[in-house]
């Protein structure tokens, strides 16, 4: 090492730039064996092989539990937990555990509030929450040491893991979809009764054309234009309603499912010398999860409201 | 080959899907009742008590403000109070001494007025015993004069000079 010919104080260096020559002295030949040959213990990192489907484990009479269900118990029971540990003695002035939750859902609260308005929001909010907090621990999770690595035999004598992130079944996302989509439609009939149908079915204006038409007058024509148009985009946005069922389940599963699989790849390229490349990934990882529970949680949100408002026009 | 096998070659399954959406539903259950309801009650609570401590604080403020105002007023009389009890002391001092020197005054004029008519008295007196005792010596002297022979020239003088030192002193007295 050159430093030592500097001497004395901490071999003449200030503390980070030891720090930095130190992992570049160990790093450095660490990431070009390992590039070149496959890093340390190699063998003990698979190359990843995609397994969409989650694996089941065992089962509970005839009904099969997967590794993923097994994950979404942990986040239910953890959330559960966490809010038990907070609200069995509130206080009015809080510790630190009850301000952070305290703060969490404040803050979901405020957002349902600006987006939706003060009643819908106190109405929405609790929906719109949980989707973000089970998306949220349910991605964090899948980041802890274990999930996706514990090897089992199950019920089948097949080696499968015994955790795998809830978000990287299909079945999460497109229960999370269905749950969405059956309260959007539930607030949409809520807050406009029946009338909330007339927005998909738009015939009024095509029947008043014909009605004007029969009755000789031959201006009806635009107005059977107009109504064809109108009958048309009512049906596309009755499409709409099912298409987001679609839209949700994959975005979220997607999202999900390629952050594992790019960790795992980056994992098995570069072995422990991936050292730093990997926990980049993770902090990214951690950042997706975030972004993938709020978007979830706010076009939830969103759509809730757009479902819930009043069409005036269409009502005189 | 319809969309659910497609979607089954992805994991797609049924109990799965029911079991993930039990699983929210529970969860969303449970979230309500132990910590939305809770702690958006709590949070209103707070909201509510910040609000009236504000409240309370101007409440207590403006109750100071009134307070402040009716010491000085009262403290503005109390000044006013002693300040007239001094310049009613000081007058009735200056009465006071006022009185005391006229007194003083009248006393030693009272004396001076006395002492002047002892003395004229006094005097009077002494006159009036040197009179006698002047005219037993001029007796005297005029017996002694007799006696002697005089010349009338002699004589008339000496009766002159007497007389005239007899008006002398009449005059002073």
């Amino acid at each position: 090492m050159s430093n030592k010919k500097i001497g004395c104080g901490c071999l003449g260096c200030s503390i980070p730039l030891l720090t930095f020559i130190i992992l570049l002295v160990i790093i450095l030949p660490l990431s070009i064996f390992g590039v070149m040959n496959g890093a340390f213990g190699s063998k003990g990192i698979p190359a990843p092989k995609v397994e969409l489907p989650a694996e089941v484990i065992f089962h509970i009479g005839v009904f099969p539990v997967t590794n993923t269900i097994i994950t979404s118990w942990i986040t239910v029971a953890l959330l559960i937990l966490m809010a038990l540990l907070v609200t069995r003695k509130p206080k009015l002035i809080p510790g630190r555990l009850q301000s952070a939750v305290e703060a969490i859902i404040e803050w979901m609260y405020n957002f349902c509030k600006d987006v939706a308005g003060e009643v819908k929001g106190r109405k929405f909010f609790p929906v719109v929450t949980t989707i973000f907090l089970f998306v949220l621990i349910n991605a964090l999770l899948n980041l802890v040491p274990g999930y996706g690595t514990w090897p089992i035999t199950n019920y089948a004598g097949h080696e499968v893991i015994l955790l795998r992130g809830a978000n990287t079944d299909i079945n999460t996302a497109a229960a999370l979809a269905v749950i969405a989509f059956i309260f959007i439609e539930f607030w949409g009939f809520k807050f406009n009764g029946l009338g909330y149908l007339k927005k998909f079915f738009t015939v009024e204006r095509a029947f008043k054309g014909w009605g004007k038409v029969f009755h000789g007058k031959l201006s009806g024509f635009g107005d059977v234009l107009f109504g064809a148009i109108d009958t048309i985009v009512g049906l596309l946005e009755l499409l709409l309603e099912f298409v987001r069922l679609l839209s949700f389940t994959f975005r979220l599963f997607g999202n999900m499912t390629g952050g594992e699989i790019l960790i795992l790849i980056l994992f098995f390229l570069l072995g422990f010398a991936g050292f730093g490349f990997v926990q980049v990934g993770y902090i990214f990882e951690m950042l997706v999860g975030v972004v993938q529970a709020l978007i979830f949680a706010g076009l939830t949100l969103v759509f809730a409201t757009m479902a819930s408002e009043h069409h005036g026009e269409e009502e005189h | 080959m319809n969309i659910f096998d497609k979607l089954a070659e992805l994991g797609f399954s049924w109990p799965t899907l029911v079991a993930q959406i039990v699983n929210f539903i529970v969860l969303l259950v449970m979230l309500y009742f132990f910590a939305y309801k809770p702690v958006m009650k709590m949070l209103d609570q707070r909201a509510q008590k910040i609000k009236d401590s504000l409240d309370e604080t101007q409440k207590i403020k403006d109750q100071a403000a009134v307070a402040e105002q009716d010491f000085k007023k009262r403290l503005e009389v109390a000044s006013k109070e002693g300040q007239e009890v001094i310049a009613r002391a000081m007058r009735s001092g200056e009465e006071a001494r006022q009185r005391a020197q006229q007194e003083a005054k009248v006393e030693a004029q009272a004396v001076v007025e006395k002492a002047r008519q002892e003395i004229q008295h006094e005097r009077d007196e002494a006159i009036g015993e040197l009179r006698q005792e002047f005219a037993d010596l001029t007796i005297v002297a005029a017996e002694k004069v007799i006696t002697k022979s005089l010349n009338k020239n002699d004589h008339q003088k000496l009766i002159e000079q007497v007389l005239a030192e007899s008006t002398t002193l009449n005059k002073k007295a």
